[in-house]
């Protein structure tokens, strides 16, 4: 057997076999360590789709997103077991570009924070379910032409994260979820990037996972008092900083009394002349 | 009306399932897992040895038939343990061993360690590493006994319309027909072409999930082995 009918054989042979379902296979789109997904189209309603295919034995993904309606979460359409015996779950067909590439297209930060803030609310959405997502990176996240925002992959147990996201911790739980998000943040902030948020990044990377957020709404709270130019709380911040943000926060004000102020001056050298 | 199209029934069904590596160890059949392992592996045992250890055609023959008779005497399964190697790795690391410990008593023997080492000639050519071409050949040899147990398949359920069409289309080494000649040559429309080669390469991605599930130590293994085999 030649190499190129070997890997021939390995691509067709892995193909999924849609004989008996609604779908007709169109392209692959990505594969993980948990499985393929491929676009296809939903004959009956007309609509292209993504479907998941993925060993039998990890089905229990299909239903752990399903259990999750979120506007950042990809919402599962149909779960099924293909002829071949691989499971499969169809799911909608997310346009738009992965984290990593969304932010190689230099969006303002303004951007790159609100779709962190959208992925710590699917975050704290799917915490206080219960679930945890384990492989947290620029690559499960989607962002689509109109910002919004889907977070993708959702973990099952044999997942142990990406190197580079993964906490440190023996066991995945939320707070490793935590490290990841600080991590996924540190990532799409642009250099140099404002102290305190990078205060934030480090706080939720703690390799104590006692001294991360406790939650995701935490972390996203600390980011809003950010970008309210309030203190946050991950940053003891030197004086002449707090001056600055005090002044920036309170342009207006200090041009009013400035303003005032040389007014009176003006008015008082113009009654000593 | 095409019947292929048809999920589950008795054709779809493989003829058994063959017992993990330690299901089979459990059950005392460790003859018969050997037979197993030695279908497999005896061709990319013997490439590895060939590219690893320099060794001619017959050296090579005469080293892998050492090392699988010597397997067989051991406790060459009894020592394997899955938490710390897949059973591929496990084997090629043995082989390895197993090669290194002749070849150091081949150099005792010629006193001084005059052992000479066979011209390159064609394994000059290929740029893999020997482990590389171990995994390759595991490959090919996975394939090709899961193709002999499609073949054997089709003719026991009386499939050979499937498996022509398969083997026109899937195994070419050249150019591939269109589905469109297929049908004309047959007889059948265009897409009972689609049906059967979906057909096929289910039947034959089963065998080969069969052969693997043999040849490893049990679901996780297996799973590992899956995913990297398919592209």
């Amino acid at each position: 057997m030649s190499d190129s009918v070997l890997d021939h054989l390995r691509r067709v042979a892995a193909l999924p076999d849609l004989a008996g379902t609604r779908y007709e296979l169109e392209s692959e789109l990505g594969r993980g360590g948990m499985g393929v997904v491929y676009a296809a189209r939903d004959r009956e309603l007309d609509r292209r789709v993504a479907l998941k295919v993925l060993d039998l034995a990890l089905a229990g993904e299909a239903q752990l997103i399903a259990q999750l309606e979120h506007p950042a979460i990809v919402p599962v359409y149909e779960t099924g077991t293909l002829p071949d015996g691989r499971a499969f779950y169809a799911m909608k067909l997310v346009s738009g570009a992965r984290l990593d590439r969304y932010v190689a297209g230099r969006p303002s930060l303004a951007s790159r924070l609100g779709a962190i803030r959208r992925v710590g609310e699917a975050l704290a959405f799917a915490h206080a379910r219960g679930v945890i997502h384990r492989d947290l990176k620029p690559q499960n996240v989607m962002v689509g032409e109109f910002g919004e925002v889907y977070v993708m992959d959702w973990g099952v147990d044999a997942v142990a994260g990406t190197p580079g996201f993964r906490a440190p911790d023996a066991r995945l739980d939320q707070r490793s979820d935590i490290y990841a998000l600080g991590r996924l943040l540190a990532f799409v902030l642009p250099v140099p990037a404002p102290p305190a948020l990078q205060a934030i990044a480090a706080r939720a990377m703690s390799a104590d996972p006692a001294a991360r957020y406790p939650g995701a709404l935490a972390l996203l709270a600390d980011i809003e008092r950010f970008q309210e130019g309030l203190a946050v709380e991950a940053w003891s911040e030197p004086w002449w900083h707090r001056l600055r943000r005090f002044g920036s926060r309170n342009a207006v004000l200090l041009w009013l009394l400035a303003a005032y102020a040389g007014v009176k001056f003006l008015l008082f050298f113009l009654r000593i002349l | 009306m095409d019947t292929d199209t048809a999920i589950g029934g008795p054709h779809d069904r493989f003829p058994s399932t063959q017992p993990s590596l330690l299901e089979a160890a459990v059950a005392g059949l460790p003859s018969e897992v050997l037979d197993r392992v030695v279908a497999l592996y005896w061709k990319p045992v013997y490439r590895f040895i060939r590219l690893k250890f320099r060794k001619d055609n017959e050296d090579a023959k005469d080293l892998t038939q050492s090392f699988f008779a010597a397997a067989l005497e051991r406790d060459f399964l009894a020592r394997f343990d899955p938490a710390r190697a897949s059973f591929r790795t496990y084997l090629r690391m043995a082989v390895e061993r197993f090669a290194a410990s002749q070849y150091a008593a081949a150099n005792r023997q010629k006193r001084g360690g005059d052992v000479r080492f066979e011209p390159l000639g064609e394994q000059a050519a290929t740029t893999e590493s020997p482990e590389q071409a171990f995994e390759r050949e595991w490959q090919r040899q996975l394939f090709s006994l899961a193709l002999d147990d499609l073949r054997a398949h089709c003719d026991g359920c009386g499939k050979q319309i499937q498996l022509l069409i398969f083997e026109a289309y899937d195994l070419a080494g050249g150019e591939r027909p269109s589905y469109a000649e297929l049908a004309m040559r047959h007889g059948i429309p265009e897409t009972s072409v689609t049906n059967h080669l979906a057909w096929a390469r289910r039947i034959l991605r089963g065998f080969v999930t069969e052969r693997l599930r043999g040849t490893t130590s049990g679901p996780r293994e297996l799973r590992e082995e899956m995913r990297r085999l398919w592209i």
